[in-house]
């Protein structure tokens, strides 16, 4: 990201395109018209994927080498964890290869992500306040609570919505219940095993050892036989809320694509359809259709796994910045360094943070780093000023 | 020449808040005022300045590029939108980079909004709601042809310049025909605060 | 979620969240107030109902946004050649009202000032009014009961109230709050040119070559019309702008007289005075349409630019450059608002500057003429049939036998039954103070806020036996009223306004009434039945109201016969007169020079200036005037419950020229022969050093209106708001705004009174930044 690309920049040079008067294109500045239906859907190029065309070959050799280290590791996790495979379901082999996939395609994103300028100098930042003995002694309690309220319990969802926030909550509950069963369950971590070899006492083992020994016909067993249905039917109500605001508040609809915003919510809803339907077929159809749906199913699960680095699931690994961030912040705060505006004397955020601003901005060759000692509006007023002094104080 | 873009000339706002205002009612943020109005000339005359999106284009939207999450998405067409919902993390790193002194942040929603042209009126053709209401044209959206056909002998200018760098805007400013060969000054730098010489 | 570093003094006080955001980034205290899950527009089910704005002159049309559940709950732009899709901030903000809180729904009652307004059945409501109104016409006469009626109820209603008072009240006494307004303008028309309205429809704007504003703060006032004004000048016209202040328009004007308040006779007498002098009179054009001519000439000659100087306080020059601009212009065009029209020489004022377009002969042509910009919505339509003292429908006088005749005809009452000449608005209050009125019904208007020397207004209204208000909120007024009658917002029923054109413009119902709301005319017709004058009163809809006044306008000068509702939808408003249905309306006036006089001339009229009532002395050395915001609207019964306008402009101020020594913000008491009142101070050199400026829009203790004279012109009855004599003093604390009142039981909208309480005052005079104290 260190240099803009864009057609704009050959056309710099070119006094007149300071004007407007030449350069450029015709209509450039047209949306796709009114026949496009959802709107300007699929004509959106992210500040990251035009980033991610032009990286310079020692970020992606990085990433791709952390991305092998990872995926490596995890096959490793995978061997030893299941007892060199003793424990492997060879049936849900495709489960275990997308999430190798996954592994690999989230470090490989992840590194790209924090070579860029503003997230390197943020992401050194975070963990520096984060592993600071001091900060530590100071407020042992700020980090877990941080983590509770915004990656747990996401009460910033609720300033933007309640009916959001709820709907999150469920897929987001719903997808970690999912994901602490099945992940184990596909890497051949868990099993449950029955001394009678069709139950109904069971024993649940991690790693071969025995956890818990439970009954298939009491609570308990319900709910571990059932866990998975638990999520689909979290997950449903919630990922159907937001296909429905999707389609209908127009605020969501303004600037929506398919690919990045529509797709995310009917993988989710397919996953746990598919999988209701599976317990569905077992108890109710003996089995009836259960092949499909296994197959669907499967399909749809190794989909969303290796979507997930490309996509809005991405959000999900990126999140933890938050935390990072606000503890950065936090820290600034706590030794009182706040920066004021220069002009009028407001603080505009912590010094450190200021400080970290103008880094990025160098990095980036922005030269204009100076002006964030200054305040937004006092930006504007300056701006205005020099307009009415330099270029016409009224109507001429 | 520039396509459809939005035109401000500060010389003819009369600092009502049409702009403010209307802004609110536009669907894609309803409730939520983007636009900014201030008064720049306090305490001796009533001159007033609107600020929408700038839409950089060269150096690129520098918000996005400052972004750590990668949340702001420049479309095809130059509209530098307001950040992703799901990626936004509130740092306020682009509020405090935008050399125009544009986005805002809601902290508690951890989220960054600013103006995104109404994307949902412009991308149909429409002119977004500050521009259809001001009652002067202070904000005008257009080409510089349908401008200059109301307006005789007017220019426009698209770069700004802060210190030593420029930046060169998808919206511009309405300028006099004979200083269309600068660019805009951007207030950098700052000479004087309150009569205090602050050149270092 | 103050980021006040200093209070972040002990380690614990550091939230955890939310961070640090620079001032003005930060949250959206602009959305209203309404929070923001309230705001989400959906997709599907919505229509648009095609009306007009309720506030202003100038009539910008509007869509109305309806939800399918039949709501209001939007603006959308509309592209009605009134305003081409411009709306201003009080205009867009218009549609929350509809479905407001605050809103009226049941009818308040009390029988004694000490007890509160509780709610009440209407027959209840009604059956009290109409007793009280039986037993005080019984006891003390039939003009013991006066109407007061407003200018913002749509044509239909103003015509209602004339004939309910004059028919089924049979008192004298009606009059409106239009009074209060224009009148002055008014009365010069009808003096020049016997037809009471502009000459030129405001896109003659457009083709002028110069451009006069005299006390119109248009960017402002008339937000919408700048667009006219800038188009004007973008065609190379000069614009000229007479205002003590340097408003939005004046600070970029080609010239700016900021002359003092009061003086504006003698400016234009004596720039007449240079035009002759410079042989710049059309001497043609006088010769054939005026007369009157050699007396005014006569007297200008005593105003040459020097003692205009010294009586206006400006440059003698200055008077030589408007002179030279205006008559030299090949077309030019003169509007003026309250800036001159608040005098107690209002009248003379704006006949100076008919004078001026006369002898000039800009008059009657496209892009040259003459025209007052009207305050209220209806402000035209309201003086035009019949709820002014002295007039009957269709511009008919009272006083004369022929026009009494025809009305009592279309009426069907006798002629000794029609009530003679009534008082003015203020006039009415007096009287109700010496108890000559005991009963009064308002309709439309809050005097608390809007009539001059609070005090005076406040005890007549205490003293009157009886008064009944109507109302969509809670008005000062009203809350001070023994019966609250609560009345149908514009949104809510159809009729037609005029505007400052004199083009009559139709408004279109988007909703249907909250229950327990009615029509005014409901109202109206139901006490008129209750006193035994139902026969007359048999109106189901706005419509068969027009239908008579229709009828009650024919022939006469302000001639509606050939405008029907059907027409105005198609049109999109027609200019009066307009006397068949196949007549295309009248957009611009004297095109051949003839006025409505019998005679066809422009009488021109002799005007001496004289000094304004309240006399300066040692202790009231300065000038106060007063004057709007541009995100209130009149007494601010409306916007002041709208939190967008609220969070615009929260509380008034007091602008000062930074050469008395107050910083900005500071306590100033402003201090007049009639109240004192604290204000922040508005530090700015846009106003004159003698001067000092009040908005109006809020009611005591933080009234201008507490502070003005009710000095009257003679001739208009308009009350002297734009000069009094004032001192400014330093002062210890600021007064309060206090909250709108509510209805019983209710509290005023809390989200949108959050900036009310704030002490500073806005950084300019349109409102606060939209960064400031956010």
């Amino acid at each position: 990201m260190t240099e803009p690309p864009e057609p704009a920049a050959a056309e710099q040079s070119d006094s007149g395109a300071r004007t407007g008067t030449s350069g450029g294109k015709d209509g450039r500045r047209h949306g796709p018209g009114p026949g496009s239906g959802t709107g300007p859907s699929g004509t959106g190029v992210s500040a990251f994927a035009r980033a991610a065309r032009r990286l310079p070959r020692s970020v992606s050799g990085r990433a791709t080498l952390a991305g092998a280290v990872v995926s490596g590791l995890l096959v490793l996790a995978i061997v030893f964890g299941s007892r060199l495979l003793h424990d492997f379901d060879s049936a849900l082999l495709p489960y275990a290869v997308a999430t190798v996939f996954l592994a690999f395609g989230v470090a490989y994103r992840y590194t790209v992500w924090v070579s860029a300028p503003g997230a390197l100098r943020l992401f050194k930042n975070g963990w520096r306040s984060l592993f600071s003995k001091e900060n530590f002694r100071k407020a042992p309690t700020a980090l877990p609570k941080m983590t509770a309220t915004y990656l747990g319990f996401q009460k910033f969802l609720g300033a933007r919505s309640h009916a959001r926030w709820a709907a999150h909550q469920l897929i987001f509950w719903g997808c970690i219940l999912a994901a602490l069963i099945t992940f184990p369950l596909t890497w051949g971590w868990f099993t449950f095993t029955s001394g009678s070899g069709s139950g109904p006492g069971y024993e649940m083992r991690i790693w071969g050892l025995k956890i818990i020994g439970f009954d298939s016909l009491n609570f308990l067993g319900w709910l571990m036989f059932h866990g998975l249905d638990i999520a689909a039917v979290l997950v449903i109500p919630g990922a159907s809320y937001f296909l429905w605001r999707r389609m209908k508040d127009r605020g969501a609809i303004t600037g929506q694509r398919f690919a990045y915003d529509m797709v995310p919510l009917l993988a989710l809803i397919v996953i746990s359809v598919t999988g209701l339907l599976l317990t569905f077929s077992s108890i109710f159809l003996h089995g009836g259709g259960y092949e499909f749906l296994a197959i669907l199913h499967m399909v749809s699960v190794v989909f969303t796994l290796i979507y997930i680095p490309f996509g809005k699931f991405f959000h999900i690994v990126q999140r933890p910045a938050a935390v990072g961030m606000q503890l950065f912040k936090y820290t600034g705060r706590q030794d009182d360094q706040v920066f004021p505006c220069r002009r009028c004397g407001e603080a505009i955020d912590t010094g450190p943070y200021v400080e970290n601003l103008r880094g990025t901005m160098r990095d980036l060759e922005l030269g204009f780093d100076e002006w964030t000692e200054y305040c937004p509006r006092c930006k504007r007023v300056l701006r205005g000023n020099a307009y009415l002094t330099q270029v016409k104080k009224g109507f001429k | 020449m520039m396509g459809r873009t939005m035109f401000i000339d500060p010389g003819r706002c009369i600092g009502c808040q049409a702009c403010v205002s209307a802004c609110r009612e536009c669907d894609s943020h309803r409730g939520k005022s983007m636009i900014h109005l201030d008064y720049t000339d306090e305490g001796s005359s009533v001159a007033s300045l609107p600020t929408v999106c700038m839409h950089c284009e060269d150096p690129v939207a520098p918000c996005a590029e400052v972004c750590p999450a990668d949340a702001i998405l420049v479309t095809a067409d130059g509209v530098v939108q307001q950040a992703d919902t799901t990626r936004c993390i509130g740092c306020a790193n682009c509020v405090n980079a935008c050399p125009f002194g544009v986005p805002k942040i809601d902290l508690q929603a951890k989220l960054q909004l600013k103006c995104n042209l109404c994307y949902d009126r412009t991308a149909y053709g429409l002119a977004p709601m500050c521009a259809t209401v001001c009652p002067t044209g202070a904000l005008y959206y257009g080409t510089v042809e349908e401008l200059q056909a109301e307006r005789p002998g007017v220019q426009v200018a698209d770069t700004f310049v802060f210190g030593e760098s420029e930046v060169r805007t998808g919206v511009a400013m309405v300028v006099p025909a004979e200083r269309v060969r600068w660019p805009v000054p951007g207030g950098l730098p700052v000479v004087e605060i309150n009569g205090k010489d602050v050149r270092r | 979620m103050t980021a006040d570093p200093s209070a972040a003094d002990g380690r614990t006080a550091v939230p955890l969240d939310p961070s640090l955001a620079p001032p003005g980034t930060r949250g959206f205290r602009d959305a209203g107030g309404i929070p923001a899950d309230k705001w989400h527009a959906d997709q599907n089910g919505e229509t648009l109902v095609p009306t007009h704005c309720c506030f202003c002159g100038v009539q910008c049309g509007m869509y109305l946004r309806v939800d399918r559940g039949g709501k209001v709950f939007g603006v959308e732009p509309r592209n009605h050649d009134i305003n081409r899709m411009r709306l201003c901030p009080k205009g867009i903000n218009a549609y929350q009202q509809v479905n407001h809180p605050d809103r009226l729904t049941a009818p308040l009652m009390r029988r004694s000032r000490d007890e509160e307004l509780r709610e009440v059945s209407w027959d209840e409501a009604l059956d009290y009014t109409v007793s009280e109104i039986k037993r005080i016409q019984r006891d003390h006469g039939r003009d013991a009961f006066g109407v007061l009626g407003g200018a913002s109820l749509f044509s239909e209603k103003t015509y209602l109230v004339g004939k309910f008072a004059r028919v089924a009240l049979k008192t004298r006494h009606v009059d409106y709050n239009g009074r209060l307004c224009m009148v002055s303008a008014a009365g010069a028309n009808k003096l020049a040119f016997n037809i009471d309205r502009a000459g030129n429809p405001f896109s003659d704007i457009l083709l002028t070559d110069c451009l006069l504003l005299a006390g119109a703060n248009v960017g402002e006032c008339f937000p919408v019309l700048t667009q006219y004004v800038w188009g004007a000048r973008d065609r190379g016209a000069t614009l000229i702008v007479i205002d003590p202040r340097e408003t939005a328009v004046a600070r970029t004007a080609d010239i700016h007289v900021a002359l003092k308040s009061g003086t504006d006779s003698a400016f234009f007498n004596a720039v007449l005075h240079v035009i002759i002098e410079e042989g710049l009179t059309d001497e043609a054009y006088l010769a054939a349409h005026t007369t009157g001519w050699e007396e005014v000439k006569a007297n200008v000659a005593q105003y040459p630019p020097s003692r205009a100087a010294e009586i206006c306080g400006i440059p003698a020059d200055q008077v030589v450059q408007v002179a030279r601009a205006f008559a030299r212009a090949p077309k030019a065009m003169a509007f003026h608002a309250r800036g001159i029209e608040h005098h107690t020489q209002g009248v003379e004022n704006c006949l100076t500057v008919i004078n001026l377009c006369a002898a000039t002969g800009h008059i009657g042509k496209p892009g040259a003429g003459y025209g007052t910009l009207t305050g209220q919505g209806n402000g035209q339509g309201g003086r035009e049939h019949g709820q002014k003292a002295d007039l009957l429908p269709g511009g008919r006088s009272i006083l004369n036998e022929e026009h009494r005749r025809q009305i009592c005809e279309i009426w069907g009452i006798e002629e000794s039954e029609l009530p003679a000449a009534g008082t003015s608005m203020m006039e009415m209050v007096w009287q109700m103070q010496r108890q000559e009125i005991r009963g009064l019904i308002g309709i439309c208007n809050n005097p608390f806020v809007s009539l001059p020397n609070y005090a005076v207004v406040k005890e007549g209204y205490d003293t009157t036996e009886f008064h009944a208000q109507f109302d969509f909120f809670l008005s000062e007024t009203a809350a001070n009223a023994h019966v609250v009658f609560p009345v149908t917002i514009w949104a809510e029923d159809e009729g037609v306004m005029a505007n400052a054109e004199a083009r009559v413009v139709k408004h279109n119902k988007a909703q249907e009434p909250p229950s327990g709301v009615r029509t005014d005319t409901w109202v109206m017709c139901e006490i008129a039945r209750r006193l035994g004058a139902g026969d007359k009163f048999a109106f189901a809809s706005s419509r068969d109201v027009f239908d008579e006044l229709r009828r009650a306008s024919a022939g006469t000068i302000i001639d509606y016969s050939g405008i029907t509702y059907e027409r105005l939808e198609e049109t999109g408003g027609i200019a009066w007169p307009c006397p068949s249905t196949d007549h295309p309306g009248t957009p611009r006036l004297f095109e051949d020079g003839t006025t409505y006089h019998a005679d066809g001339k422009i009488h021109m009229q002799v005007v001496e200036w004289h000094p304004p009532a309240d006399p300066y002395d040692d202790e009231h050395p300065m000038t106060l005037t007063t004057g709007r915001t541009v995100a209130h609207f009149l007494s601010g019964n409306q916007t002041r419950r709208l939190g967008a306008l609220v969070e615009q402009t929260p509380r008034p101020w007091a602008e000062v020229h930074p050469s008395h020594g107050f910083r900005n913000g500071e306590p100033v008491r402003v201090v007049t022969r009639r109240g004192r009142e604290v204000f922040p101070a508005l530090v700015t050199e846009a106003i004159r050093p003698d001067t000092v400026f009040i908005p109006y829009h809020w009611p005591v203790p933080t009234a201008a209106n507490a502070l003005t004279i009710d000095a009257l012109d003679p001739r208009s009855k308009i009350p002297e708001y734009k000069v009094c004599a004032c001192r400014i003093e330093h002062a210890g604390a600021i007064d309060e705004v206090p909250a709108p009142p509510v209805a019983p039981g209710h509290v005023a909208y809390p989200e949108t009174q959050v900036s009310r309480t704030d002490p500073l005052p806005p950084s300019a005079p349109q409102g606060r930044g939209t960064s400031e104290r956010s």
